[in-house]
């Protein structure tokens, strides 16, 4: 069994000395755990060979469900904490990614996807970190995401649900002046007998707005996105979605 | 005490002096469409000459109460003269950045000498003018920059700046000079104009988006600089929870700190009273839940709330969504003066 001095990396960081003293999830696996670090301290130069390292004792998929994507649990947990702010998410979510990528070409195949999800950010807000989080967890727990990226005018969301068919629509904003485009693509959607569940978040964005129109849940935070779209697959609407996460 | 005008009660609060109730503005944009139809002055056409900009910022006075007016309304004029495209948002939102001109490494060329005469920055220094004159003597005029930090997340994009702060923050420092020097040669000349007070927003600053640490290497030398330039009162606007620097905002040598209502402002109260100038925490009522959201008795119950518990002058946390209504814009003035009262 291998020991990882997770010390040197919380001093890299500068962290609080609290967390180091808390438990810390880790593979007992040396070769996943030098994946696991290498999501957690964002080194995307570390990702090539630690993938390619434990492709001798494991498979891709198991890489990347309990390698990178425990990782990246692992920084989600840190985030939730306050310990880690957004430059390191953003950048431990590029090391998993780049490791995903890795394990998928080694597949010869993509992961079968469960469904498409299209994520946007309001168009004028030019914030788009919450909406790559989010990317980055659908892709991670299976989803093939459309990134529609950031300042998304509503008519290029309406488009991409006809052509892409999602199981669910999510939006992010961050300003206070772009949020109102949330309700116009709700009541465009519906207008087209479109009730999909449409996942609403952000700095900007209240539960209170979100709820004031029809097929809005309000996101609390980007790790809501998988459990959500896994339900929006098992076939429940948008107000049993709302339901069970806006209560 | 006798009732003071606006403009009298904004600048003595900002200077650590009794008024005769708490003051109400907005740090941040104050313009919404129902202004815009009773001021006939309309987005874009606001964001770009000097007589709608100062129009429509009027109406914070004329139609909201509010104790200072405020231009501009965007947070793209000095990136734009720096070499961004700006994307317009026509009448009902506010310009974005859309291409970011350098990658990180790009050589910067220094400040132009023209810099006050390019884009949209004469006009934008018209609008001070024409507000000075025409309410000026009644109402605070305030006149609007962007932080160091956050034009150089223009200058060279949101993620790439993130990431590089975080990574090797000594590369980020030419695009941060670079965009101090811009946001301090426009509050100078706004300041000659005849503002009374320069608001810097420095939204990119905000704990949602940077750390503690990234503050203190890449933020605060920068503010600390251009604030050390301004020789009028500053307000220091950013966004999100500022708990863990409201000290390094303080030590930034800044007049007054508009901060959203996730800061905890009996704390941070209590931290700003050991400096030995008097500091106003401004702020209190949620932009969203509350200003967009919530009914005008929710908007002055929130304000009578926020300034028992400290705040000095009361302001939507963020910029107001400018679908708010004018009732609740009121009801700010409505609960600042009912708190006086009680």
């Amino acid at each position: 069994m291998a020991t990882v001095d997770l010390n040197s990396v919380f001093v890299r960081y500068d962290l609080k000395k609290e967390v180091i003293e808390k438990s810390v999830s880790t593979s007992k696996d040396v070769l996943l755990q030098a994946v696991i670090t290498a999501v957690v301290d964002g080194d995307e130069d570390a990702i090539p060979g630690a993938v390619n390292a434990a492709f001798a004792a494991h498979d891709p998929m198991d890489i990347i469900k309990d390698g990178l994507v425990k990782g990246m649990a692992e920084v989600s947990r840190l985030w939730d904490e306050g310990v880690y702010f957004l430059p390191q998410t953003i950048i431990s979510s590029d090391a998993m990614l780049a490791g995903i990528e890795i394990c998928e070409e080694k597949m010869g195949k993509a992961m079968d996807k469960k469904g498409v999800v299209i994520t946007h950010t309001a168009e004028g807000d030019i914030h788009d970190l919450g909406q790559k989080i989010v990317n980055a967890l659908l892709r991670a727990n299976g989803f093939e995401v459309v990134d529609l990226g950031k300042d998304v005018p509503v008519d290029d969301v309406i488009s991409a649900v006809k052509k892409y068919k999602p199981v669910m629509v999510t939006g992010t904003a961050l300003m206070t002046t772009t949020m109102t485009a949330f309700k116009k693509i709700a009541s465009r959607l519906t207008h087209d007998h479109n009730e999909l569940p449409f996942v609403c978040g952000g700095g900007a964005v209240s539960l209170e707005y979100v709820n004031s129109f029809d097929t809005g849940i309000w996101g609390k935070d980007a790790q809501q996105a998988p459990g959500m779209a896994e339900d929006a697959v098992s076939g429940k609407s948008w107000s049993q979605i709302r339901e069970k996460y806006n209560g | 005490m006798s009732e003071m005008s606006n403009r009298e009660r904004f600048l003595a609060k900002m200077a650590g002096q009794e008024t005769d109730r708490t003051p109400v503005f907005c740090a941040d944009q104050t313009a919404t469409y129902e202004q815009m139809e009773h001021l006939q002055a309309f987005w874009p056409e606001a964001h770009c000459k000097a007589k709608d900009m100062a129009t429509l910022a009027s109406g914070a006075y004329h139609m909201l109460g509010f104790d200072a007016v405020r231009v501009p309304f965007c947070q793209t004029i000095e990136a734009e003269v720096l070499g961004c495209t700006p994307k317009h948002a026509g009448r009902e939102g506010l310009p974005s950045i859309d291409v970011h001109p350098f990658k990180i490494g790009d050589p910067v060329k220094p400040l132009p000498d023209n810099f006050l005469e390019l884009g949209r920055i004469p006009e934008l220094i018209n609008a001070v003018k024409m507000l000075k004159e025409e309410v000026g003597d009644k109402v605070a005029v305030i006149g609007g920059i962007i932080g160091p930090y956050s034009i150089a997340a223009s200058l060279v994009g949101v993620i790439d700046i993130l990431k590089m702060s975080f990574k090797n923050p000594e590369k980020l420092v030419p695009y941060l000079d670079l965009a101090e020097q811009a946001g301090t040669a426009l509050a100078q000349a706004l300041v000659e104009a005849g503002a009374d007070v320069i608001c810097i927003e420095d939204m990119m600053a905000s704990m949602d988006m940077i750390s503690p640490k990234i503050y203190k290497t890449s933020v605060a030398p920068w503010e600390t600089r251009q604030i050390k330039s301004i020789s009028v009162p500053v307000i220091l606007h950013i966004c999100g929870n500022l708990d863990l620097i409201i000290d390094d905002i303080a030590e930034t040598g800044v007049t007054a700190i508009s901060v959203e209502p996730k800061v905890d402002a009996p704390a941070a109260k209590e931290k700003l009273s050991k400096y030995d100038r008097f500091i106003p925490l401004i702020g209190g009522v949620d932009a969203v839940t509350t200003l967009y959201s919530g009914s005008p008795e929710q908007v002055a119950q929130v304000t009578v709330d926020a300034i028992n518990q400290g705040y000095d002058m009361i302001a939507p946390g963020c910029s107001i969504p400018p679908g708010s209504t004018l009732e609740n814009l009121k009801a700010m003035v409505i609960g600042a003066q009912r708190q006086k009262a009680d």
